[in-house]
């Protein structure tokens, strides 16, 4: 239920067992069924959530209904509309689970209790903003300089496993191609 | 967003009332009981008077409130316990609503000391959830007329947090009630009374327990 989530945590920060307690006594758990939501655009972010199990999307939909994927979340990940969360704006992304899926979520008043009490979990949360920080840009240079091939293979270096998991036109929309092109970077990369 | 809620007890007189009432609002419903069969057919009941209604029997109650966004737990002040030491991990930091009236057998007194309520006994089982009262002072024939003798019934509300007292209010409100935020949960003391004293009366004067509590004012 949230073995994954103190492995990563732990990976992080090193916690005390009382520590972990006082981590655990603030946690949400909650199971999402296959296409579920967790998340609705228009409704305010008031959890950030991790992965123990499962896999999620974050995806925007844009004004001719196309949705365009801005994030997977598979276990280990965090996954959330940080704007809305930290803000308390409306979220401009819908999350909702590819898989059925078990969730460790931090609300929005255990978030700042924890910053407010635990050092510890402050650290955790500016390498977890760093961490998200640094993988925007990585996807802001891909996109904007990289060529197609090469925005493939980033893409599967960073989730290894997903295109067994997830079907081809999601991860075209995370891409932002067409399905049709997406398939003739993989046949051209397939042959190298 | 849609809220899942989880009705522990939902075969069960308050239980299926609650579950046949909220059913009409934007909510998801996962009722669950010890026996399958009773809790599906209420979960069937549900869904031929009103086939969009999102509904669904479960015979495990800890899977059931993993799910859920709220929990009610419709079970007697006697059972409390044990649902408690099912639920109390999955039900961290979840609004669990606690209905159950201390009332004794023979409806002429409480079974819990002076000093206590139900919904705080249910608290100290469950340190890490919101539990709100609701829902005691009303009986289950309520559910299904609300407004009795031209009056809306008045539902009160008590807890410490103040969005799940705004998020139990709304859901009141759904059921057909007026809701009242009576305070802190410390107020169900008094609300787990007056119940005790709603059904003497209903005994003593045969109001045939469709009867409820109406604050006047200006």
């Amino acid at each position: 239920m949230y073995d994954l989530f103190f492995q990563k945590f732990n990976e992080k920060v090193q916690l005390t067992g009382e520590e972990q307690v006082q981590i655990l006594d603030h946690l949400t758990f909650k199971k999402l069924r296959k296409k579920q939501y967790l998340l609705q655009e228009g409704d305010v972010c008031k959890a950030i959530a991790f992965v123990e199990k499962g896999a999620l999307r974050a995806y925007s939909v844009d004004e001719n209904s196309a949705e365009h994927i801005i994030q997977f979340g598979l276990e280990g990940w965090t996954i959330a509309d940080l704007y809305s969360f930290l803000t308390g704006e409306p979220a401009t992304y819908n999350i909702d689970a590819l898989e059925d899926s078990e969730l460790v979520l931090i609300s929005k008043t255990a978030h700042e209790e924890l910053l407010q009490t635990m050092p510890k979990y402050e650290t955790y949360t500016r390498l977890n903003i760093t961490g998200a920080y640094l993988a925007m840009q990585r996807r802001l240079t891909s996109i904007i300089g990289s060529s197609l091939d090469e925005r493939y293979q980033d893409f599967i270096a960073l989730y290894p496993h997903i295109a067994q998991r997830v079907p081809q036109h999601m991860i075209a929309s995370y891409m932002g191609l067409t399905p049709e092109t997406l398939s003739r970077i993989r046949r051209r990369i397939s042959k190298k | 967003m849609t809220q899942t809620i989880a009705i522990i007890g939902a075969s069960g007189n308050m239980g299926s009332a609650l579950a046949k009432s909220l059913s009409k609002g934007d909510y998801r419903l996962l009722l669950c009981a010890n026996n399958l069969d009773k809790v599906q057919a209420v979960a069937d009941e549900i869904k031929r008077d009103n086939p969009a209604a999102n509904v669904e029997a479960l015979d495990c109650t800890v899977d059931a409130s993993w799910e859920a966004d709220i929990i009610i737990a419709a079970v007697p002040y006697a059972a409390e316990k044990e649902v408690a030491e099912r639920i109390r991990q999955v039900a961290n930091q979840k609004i669990v609503i606690s209905i159950a009236n201390l009332v004794n057998e023979s409806f002429d007194g409480a079974v819990t000391a002076p000093n206590t309520s139900a919904a705080e006994e249910l608290q100290r089982l469950l340190p890490n959830s919101k539990v709100i009262k609701a829902f005691n002072t009303t009986f289950a024939a309520d559910f299904a007329t609300p407004v009795i003798d031209g009056k809306q019934v008045d539902a009160f509300v008590a807890g410490q947090d103040e969005e799940a007292l705004q998020t139990v209010s709304e859901l009141v409100r759904v059921a057909g009630f007026n809701p009242i935020v009576a305070g802190d949960l410390s107020v169900s003391r008094t609300l787990e009374h007056m119940q005790i004293l709603l059904m003497q009366l209903t005994l003593k004067y045969n109001y045939n327990w469709l009867a409820g509590w109406k604050i006047l004012h200006q």
